[in-house]
């Protein structure tokens, strides 16, 4: 016996798909056009070996694109959300170093190269941001279900609530005992 | 009785339990099924990804790769990222990483532009300017490059005083962020007005003569620490108080040590 989720979570957990993909998608995207500012924001973390520097700047956005898409059509969507969840506890630990260090750069997330002006860097903001999304990739972990998901398995293995499920033949009469 | 109610029940029972057991094994079948469709989904969009992963980072690498012929502007020093104002023998030297669309940096020429080239008229300090292009985004024109390409034309045409002179007016006539830049022709316009002049100017800054450059002097200056413009460095070391009386005080410091 399961209940299901009232209707409320259900588009809740969808919102949050919603909200949760389409950052990421759009962070994604805003990378591939200009890479050398890509190449220039990770470098400016002081984190990575110079040979590590280009693939992760050109390989992330992808990542990123691929679990936000994930997200916004609703497959694999638990999947999709734990590895947001690494990808933004991973956000937060460089942003967390960059302002402990002392740097003075901006987080790179919207393909802004990392460079900020002098005095300009918003540590304290970006790392909220992040913190709220990681919030909500947590949450679509543990309750990945949702309404106006393509996948037709839910991440739990069960058919998820909002595809016709097949008929339930144990939840019916025996309709041929007769 | 012939009618026997417990016989009936029996029947129904067993006929009930049958058909639970069909069902329940319909259901595993189907949630078997399922999961090998999902897992070949899984796999099936793992492997997608990781091929779209490497043709991303094979096509990026390519456009960010810069020929080692890459013509490199005449009149520059440091392996042609810097060109140097100033008598050789100056003992300061007094690093200026900038680029032509910052606002910081018009603001920083505004206020100790003057500072710096009295600094360098009284021979204390020479000036090594390094002009990066990192705000292609912020104009809908990639201004930084072409402003640094139109920099690196009249560096290489007229000399670091014409550069200077460019460099000058950019500032001047600086675009707002966000908008388009200052068009071709008013790059050759402000160009002409330096000193360089002819169809050769006009065609490197239509065509980008020193793209490559730009890019490389960017990169150059990324690997350096570079992470916001304007930074300046007094002898290596950044300078924290860009007002005229911070650039003067740590000039003095390091003429003085």
């Amino acid at each position: 016996m399961r209940t299901l989720p009232s209707t409320v979570w259900l588009w809740a957990a969808t919102a949050a798909r919603v909200l949760l993909g389409g950052v990421l998608v759009m962070a994604g995207a805003l990378k591939i056009p200009d890479p050398a500012a890509a190449v220039r924001a990770v470098r400016a973390y002081r984190l990575l070996p110079e040979t590590l520097v280009a693939p992760v700047a050109f390989g992330l956005p992808v990542l990123e694109i691929a679990v936000g898409l994930a997200l916004l059509t609703g497959v694999f969507v638990r999947t999709a959300a734990l590895a947001s969840a690494v990808l933004l506890t991973v956000f937060i630990a460089g942003i967390t170093t960059a302002w402990a260090r002392g740097l003075q750069i901006d987080c790179g997330c919207f393909g802004d190269g990392g460079q900020v002006a002098a005095g300009q860097t918003a540590y304290p903001g970006e790392i909220a941001r992040d913190a709220g999304l990681l919030l909500l990739a947590l949450a679509l972990t543990r309750w990945p279900r949702s309404r106006l998901a393509l996948g037709g398995v839910s991440g739990d293995g069960r058919p998820c609530a909002c595809s016709p499920a097949p008929p339930d033949r144990t939840d019916e009469e025996p309709t041929r005992a007769r | 009785m012939p009618a026997d109610p417990t016989h009936t029940g029996s029947r129904t029972t067993a006929r009930q339990r049958i058909e639970a057991r069909r069902a329940a094994e319909a259901a595993a079948l189907a949630g078997a099924q399922r999961r090998r469709r999902t897992m070949i989904g899984g796999v099936a969009a793992a492997v997608a990804v990781l091929v779209v992963l490497v043709v991303v980072v094979v096509v990026q690498s390519q456009r960010t790769a810069t020929s080692a012929q890459a013509g490199t502007p005449a009149n520059t020093v440091a392996d042609g990222t810097a060109v140097r104002i100033g008598q050789a023998d100056a003992p300061v030297t007094v690093t200026v990483y900038e680029d032509f669309l910052c606002p910081a940096c018009k603001s920083f020429e505004g206020t100790s532009g003057d500072t710096l080239a009295a600094l360098v008229a009284d021979g204390t300090a020479a000036v090594e300017y390094r002009p990066v292009a990192i705000l292609d985004h912020y104009s809908t024109d990639a201004y930084s490059t072409r402003a640094l390409n139109a920099a690196g034309v009249v560096a290489d045409a007229a000399g670091p005083e014409a550069f200077l002179a460019f460099h000058d007016l950019l500032f001047a006539h600086q675009p707002t962020e966000g908008g388009a830049g200052l068009p071709d022709d008013e790059l050759i316009a402000l160009a002409v007005r330096t000193g360089a002049t002819g169809a050769e100017i006009e065609s490197g800054i239509r065509d980008l003569v020193y793209a490559d450059w730009t890019r490389r002097v960017t990169d150059d200056a990324s690997r350096n620490g570079l992470t916001g413009t304007p930074t300046i460095l007094v002898d290596g070391d950044v300078l924290e108080t860009r007002s005229p009386q911070g650039l003067e005080a740590a000039v003095r410091d390091a003429a003085a040590a």
